[in-house]
């Protein structure tokens, strides 16, 4: 026999043995998840890790949305407060010299 | 049981806030002028919103005497509320609209120091004693051209309120806080 009928028998089609597809996945299942060890600790699984490392991401995210937000909201407020008190200062000074014309009169 | 103690908070904090309410001068019959308005100002800021602000004119003032003064000012005040139009136009609203307002400040308790009244044009601040102490302070300034309503809620020495030189608040002469001011 030449090579290329090695080849052609060693490569040829063959349909699996009856049961093949269930004893495949039956394997898959039982197979465990892959897992990183990590020393002193017991082993992780990798999507353990995930929800953590996206848990984490989240605190993070909004722990500083939340102080972006309360500093807008401080500087906003300080502005107000200083307009508020512009304007009375302004109507003051106003009715100040309303009277000071009034008692000139 | 539960019902009983859902009723007991709800009533302990209904109470809570009632003198509040009772103090708080309520800005009423505005609604419509600010789209008639060439300029609005609309502010309301509470106790919170009062600490806040005080907090980040204390970060960014340098520590300038104006920011120290406005800063130790603000944490006595309670609320502030601003309502201030300005239009093209005279007649853009009535002084009847100020009458809910001006009812308010007939009630027991707050005292008008200062009021002028010329040709449609209104001036009058009000205070609110308790204890000797001013603990509101209102400000009606009515033009033809120009409207403002101020109501400040709080602790408030108006010597403090004059001595704040750097943002235009004026030196008034204030009449003894104990005494009815002059009236027209």
């Amino acid at each position: 026999m030449n090579l290329d009928d090695e080849l052609r028998a060693a490569l040829r089609r063959e349909d699996p043995s009856p049961g093949f597809a269930q004893r495949a996945v039956a394997r898959a299942k039982s197979n465990p998840e892959p897992t990183m060890a990590i020393p002193i600790f017991q082993p992780v699984r990798i999507s353990q890790m995930i929800w953590a490392a996206a848990l984490a991401a989240m605190l993070v995210i909004g722990l500083t949305a939340t102080s972006e937000y309360r500093q807008r909201k401080a500087e906003r407020a300080g502005r107000d407060a200083v307009l508020a008190l512009r304007i009375t200062a302004e109507k003051l000074n106003m009715t100040r010299d309303k009277v000071l014309k009034r008692e000139e009169n | 049981m539960r019902r009983i103690f859902l009723i007991t908070v709800i009533a302990g904090w209904t109470a809570a806030q009632l003198p509040a309410q009772l103090l708080q001068l309520r800005i009423t019959g505005l609604d419509g002028l600010a789209s008639k308005a060439k300029e609005s100002v609309d502010i309301t800021l509470d106790s919170s919103l009062l600490q806040m602000a005080g907090g980040f004119l204390a970060r960014n003032g340098k520590g300038s005497k104006d920011s120290q003064d406005i800063t130790s000012l603000l944490t006595a005040l309670k609320a502030i509320t601003v309502r201030s139009f300005e239009f093209n136009e005279t007649g853009q609203y009535r002084i009847e609209d100020l009458e809910p307002i001006r009812a308010q400040l007939r009630t027991p308790g707050w005292s008008k120091i200062i009021s002028t009244q010329k040709q449609g044009e209104i001036s009058e601040i009000y205070t609110r004693m308790e204890q000797g102490k001013v603990v509101g302070f209102a400000i009606i300034a009515a033009e033809p051209k120009e409207l403002t309503i101020v109501a400040i809620e709080g602790t408030i020495d108006l010597k403090d309120l004059s001595k704040l030189g750097g943002l235009g608040v004026p030196s008034i002469p204030i009449p003894d806080q104990g005494k009815k001011g002059k009236q027209e």
